[in-house]
């Protein structure tokens, strides 16, 4: 392997580390079942062994992050064309705005959520805590976030590219920027969906 | 997926761009320019266009000045993009300029073989085309020298590899020396555009095919006739482009016009450039419709977001949009008012 | 401009009458001849003068086309000028001069030709080398048309000139030469008639005095012999003699102061 990578040279080794990790962990893992200790290799153990509340906040942190970076992400796509178009257009700016308004409601869709979830948290005595309502609501919240996170990366970027693209048309001509605006409201549903979605399943947690 | 990660280098760059193009000229413009009777009323007409600006302070109209101004400004526009560009697209940009560099370096090499003034030479060479080392082209004699001293720091370096054998510099050798560099440079290009993937890759494929294209065939009817051997010929031929490679070789044994015409056949979008131009009706020569199919295809890539072929797409237009108005004004400043409507009217 | 001043001093002689007579006839002849040669150049020159309107206009036209064709170039490969400027090393059209022979006149006729290939062919070979072609073609004939213009003013310059010239030539045979020598012939033949009349008169004299003479001589004779007794009847005769000849004896100074009326030639 050595060889090869070194023959590769500088770049390649970046894409040659998938195929190296899967080959190193295929090693590990035969070398774990052929000496006979392939027992320890359980991951449904190691899921069982993380605490509830780790679950729980992690489903809160991505939620929250997921949905804040997918926002940033929509609105420097749309800022930067924006910012661009504004030079020969200058009327587009203030129109405009509306679109890294719909990117920033996906940060707060995220926000929203974190709330929500961040409700259902309580404090509980140290023999509860493996209780199988636990694990099911440390497990709903960190789907739900998961959900609601990812929904609103895909949506935020979604909306990011509309609105540039609606910028774009805008600064060409006038009367299109309603009709990619409502392209753009299209897009922007779809981070609701995530959080209808994420609603529901944490609604589930008492 | 280019849509993720394009504006964060060239997002900016892209809408500039696209705002520059919408000062392009549109039919109603050209309509009114095609009606003024004095090379005054044009520059009233432009006035509330883009050029309005550029040609203020100018007492006397010229066709000439009214050239020099546009291609001026059209420079400065580049050069701020150029200035704000990042790497792949700076390169990109580059490498737009090397045309311009290859037919720099050619006059310039063609006036220190006669001995022409230098200064005066560099003050004609395309601004887009200059180099710092420009002026040391002025000393070489022949190519090998011109290659060791100076080009050989030039982005155009491997280009010239190609025609490092041709000893003496006389006219036929220097056109020889043209093409041959344009054709290196094409290709090249071809090959760095196709680098990105993409609609990138896609768009100047299609612009680049086509540019390749249309040198194999101007090159194959321009050299019916002279001095130009078969073998010389096929040997200017870009390796690129949809001709390549059946339809390059059946050019360069064709003997003349209709041969040409056999050959395009097989496309469909080069078989129109053959329809009719020997009508009398019809105006319209060869080199007319090329550049209209130029024109589409460029148009066509302001079609689509997140690529850097608007950037070549808007170099082109501009250019033909230049050349559109100076033919205007060279036909109302001639008196040739029935072939004004020549022009290629790009929006 | 005629009259007794506009004359050539010659001695009037028959001599000199018949020199001036030879004179007088080559100065016709020549004057003649001037004549025509300033009607065939007049011709000429109204020729000319049309062909260069023609050509003046056909240039304005040609130029029109050529500096459009310039245009179209222009438009397909963009600035050409200054290499099509550096890549010159020779002139491919040329022009020689021949001499043209009109009446005498030498007038310079200048030609056209073209030397050495086709220069520049290659040129814009990648793109817009048939307008570049046809712009050199039309130039060409641009030039050319130049060139014949440049032979027909060149011509229409020294064409004006030299009719000037056979003009006042013509004129002056016209009007100075042919009259002096006509007066000169006047004035000789008047002379010698003078001169003649002169001779006459003498002659006239002398045999008026050789008769009186004579008639004398008889008288005396006739009056001896009367006086000797002999008998004659010639004495009215000579009286009459005497009587004739008498007026012209009595005044001879009248003669020369008299009027020429009665003098007829």
């Amino acid at each position: 392997m050595g060889v090869y990578s070194s023959q590769g040279g500088g770049t390649s080794v970046s894409s040659l580390f998938p195929y190296l990790s899967i080959s190193g962990l295929g090693l590990v893992g035969l070398y774990m079942l052929l000496t006979g200790s392939g027992e320890q290799f359980n991951p449904g153990e190691f899921l069982m062994s993380i605490s509830p509340h780790m679950w729980s906040l992690l489903g809160i942190a991505l939620c929250v992050g997921l949905s804040v970076g997918g926002a940033a992400w929509g609105i420097f796509i749309t800022g930067a064309s924006l910012v661009g178009g504004g030079v020969r257009a200058p009327r587009i700016v203030t129109k405009n705005l509306i679109s890294i308004i719909f990117c920033e409601v996906v940060a707060i869709y995220g926000l929203i959520m974190a709330i929500v979830f961040t409700a259902k948290l309580n404090n509980v005595q140290n023999s509860d805590i493996t209780s199988s309502e636990m694990y099911y609501k440390g497990f709903a919240l960190f789907w739900a976030g998961l959900t609601t996170g990812m929904c609103n990366l895909v949506c935020g970027v979604s909306v990011g590219i509309t609105g540039s693209s609606a910028a774009l048309a805008d600064a060409q001509d006038g009367q299109l920027f309603v009709k990619v605006l409502v392209i753009e409201i299209f897009g922007s549903i779809v981070g609701l969906f995530g959080l209808i979605v994420g609603l529901l399943v944490s609604g589930r947690v008492a | 997926m280019e849509g993720l990660f394009y504006n964060a280098d060239d997002g900016y760059l892209e809408a500039i761009v696209r705002g520059y193009r919408s000062s392009i000229l549109n039919n109603t413009s050209y309509i009114n320019l095609t009606q003024c009777e004095t090379l005054e009323d044009v520059k009233l007409q432009l006035q509330a266009s883009d050029y309005g600006g550029i040609l203020q302070n100018e007492p006397h109209m010229s066709t000439s000045m009214l050239a020099q101004k546009c291609t001026d400004k059209l420079v400065q526009e580049f050069e701020y993009i150029r200035a704000h560009a990042v790497a792949p697209l700076q390169h990109f940009l580059d490498y737009m300029t090397y045309a311009y560099m290859i037919d720099n370096v050619i006059l310039l090499i063609t006036g220190t073989l006669h001995e022409r003034d230098t200064h005066e030479l560099l003050e004609r060479c395309h601004p887009l085309g200059v180099f710092d080392s420009m002026p040391a082209l002025c000393v070489a004699t022949n190519v090998a020298e011109l290659y060791n001293s100076v080009l050989v720091e030039t982005p155009l370096a491997p280009y010239f590899k190609d025609c490092l054998s041709a000893e003496d510099l006389d006219e036929m050798n220097i056109e020889i020396i043209r093409n041959t560099l344009y054709k290196a440079y094409l290709e090249d290009f071809y090959h760095f555009s196709q680098s990105f993937g993409g609609p990138t890759a896609e768009i100047m494929g299609e612009l680049l095919q086509f540019e390749a294209d249309r040198r194999s065939l101007n090159i194959t009817i321009n050299s019916f006739g002279t001095e130009l051997t078969k073998d010389d010929r096929a040997k200017l031929f870009p390796n690129v482009g949809r001709l390549y490679p059946e339809g390059n070789l059946k050019l360069a044994k064709s003997d003349d016009i209709d041969q040409v015409k056999a050959t395009c056949d097989v496309f469909l979008e080069y078989r129109q450039f053959f329809d009719g131009t020997s009508g009398a009706g019809t105006t319209k020569t060869l080199e007319d419709r090329f550049f209209e199919y130029e024109v589409h295809l460029n148009k066509k890539s302001f079609q689509q977001q997140f690529h850097y072929a608007i950037f070549y797409s808007f170099l082109k237009l501009k250019e033909q949009e230049i050349r559109n108005i100076v033919w205007i004004s060279e036909c109302i400043s001639q008196g040739q008012k029935e072939r004004i409507n020549n022009y290629i009217p790009i929006f | 401009m005629s009259g007794a001043n506009n004359r050539l001093a010659v001695f009037p002689t028959r001599m000199t009458l018949s020199v001036m007579k030879q004179k007088l006839k080559g100065a016709q002849t020549g004057h003649s001849l001037l004549k025509r040669k300033s009607e065939a150049l007049t011709k000429r020159f109204r020729d000319i003068v049309k062909k260069i309107d023609d050509a003046k206009r056909l240039m304005g036209k040609v130029m029109q086309v050529a500096s459009f064709s310039l245009a179209e170039v222009t438009y397909i490969t963009g600035d050409i000028g200054y290499q099509v400027q550096e890549s010159v090393k020779n002139a491919q059209f040329r022009v020689r001069a021949k001499q043209e022979n009109v009446s005498g006149v030498m007038l310079p006729v200048f030609e056209s030709y073209q030397e050495g290939a086709n220069a520049n062919e290659l040129t814009g070979l990648g793109r817009g080398g048939q307008q570049v072609q046809r712009c050199k073609e039309t130039y060409i004939k641009a030039v050319e048309t130049l060139v014949e213009l440049a032979s027909l003013q060149t011509a229409f310059v020294i064409l004006d000139e030299v009719i000037k010239l056979t003009n006042r030539r013509v004129n002056a045979i016209e009007h100075i030469i042919i009259p002096r020598y006509e007066n000169t012939i006047k004035h000789i033949i008047s002379e010698l008639d003078e001169q003649d009349r002169e001779e006459f008169f003498r002659l006239k004299k002398v045999q008026g005095k050789k008769k009186e003479a004579a008639a004398r001589d008889t008288l005396e004779r006739e009056s001896r012999q009367a006086a000797e007794g002999a008998h004659s009847n010639s004495p009215e005769n000579a009286e009459a003699a005497v009587l004739s000849a008498d007026p012209s004896l009595a005044d001879p100074g009248d003669l020369l102061g008299g009027e020429d009326d009665d003098i007829i030639f």
